[in-house]
């Protein structure tokens, strides 16, 4: 305690340091990354949950079919999505590329493209519960698609927010090029490739198989 | 390991990748052969990750 006093006041006159000292951070992985790393593992095994839940309701449960009948997905208008989903992934890495490269505009660029095939997903995903035919209280099968589907349209959303500061904060010239000067950037965009990833996963089970 | 955004997005394509493979073969064939493969890609990854921290635990 007391050399730790001594320290302290040795930094207090030669850094003019205030408060108690930094806290000690990993030199492998900076800590803003590391915060969103373990935030995206939570949501792994929370849409684990939800997964284990489908399963075992479509496989444990064993219904006569799987979507029970008169249900149907639309498959072609998901995969659209999923495909406008992707997009957005790509266009998040050239923003992400372009601030690398010190290159603003291609950065705006980027963001705004993402931002708007974010938010053409979101409208698309609500625009297809409306015109489903059935709703969440309709046998388990309608609960768990629109538990699964409504969880991940929950992270896009959040994801969206994410990028609307991001955005925001680009075109106030916030960002640089080094590392440190555009986490601002880097962390929705991991967090936005987290949410592409799952919804090429939900698609695939749910719709697909 | 460098966890950034770029080393995340390596990882988007491949699952947009294993995706893309999973619902061809399920469109061709029947869902049962795409939960199987999705299985296999599964037990891969399980493999892959398993190694690589294996190799990590050594250096």
């Amino acid at each position: 305690m007391e050399s730790a006093s001594v320290a302290v006041g040795q930094s207090h006159a030669d850094h003019h340091h205030h408060g108690p000292p930094e806290a000690n951070q990993s030199s492998r992985i900076d800590r803003q990354t590391l915060g969103i790393l373990l935030f995206i593992v939570s949501e792994v095994m929370l849409f684990g949950a939800f997964f284990a839940s489908y399963f075992f309701l479509r496989v444990v449960v064993d219904p006569q079919s799987w979507p029970p009948e008169p249900f149907e997905l639309p498959k072609a208008v998901a995969g659209m999505n999923t495909a406008i989903l992707i997009s957005s992934s790509f266009t998040v890495h050239y923003a992400l590329e372009s601030i690398r490269r010190g290159n603003r505009t291609g950065l705006k660029l980027g963001l705004v493209a993402t931002w708007l095939l974010g938010a053409t997903f979101l409208f698309i995903q609500i625009n297809e519960y409306v015109h489903l035919g059935f709703s969440a209280r309709d046998l388990s099968f309608g609960s768990i698609f629109y538990s699964l589907t409504g969880l991940h349209g929950a992270h896009v959303f959040v994801g969206l927010m994410l990028l609307s500061f991001a955005t925001i904060r680009a075109f106030r010239g916030h960002f640089g090029p080094k590392e440190e000067d555009h986490l601002g950037v880097e962390v929705p965009g991991i967090y936005w490739h987290f949410v592409d990833i799952m919804w090429i996963i939900v698609y695939v089970t749910v719709y697909i198989l | 390991m460098k966890f950034n955004e770029a080393a995340v997005f390596k990882w988007v394509v491949i699952v947009v990748a294993a995706g893309a493979l999973i619902v061809a073969v399920t469109l061709l064939t029947r869902p049962l052969v795409g939960a199987l493969l999705l299985l296999a890609i599964v037990i891969a990854g399980c493999i892959y990750a398993y190694r690589w921290w294996i190799s990590q635990k050594r250096h």
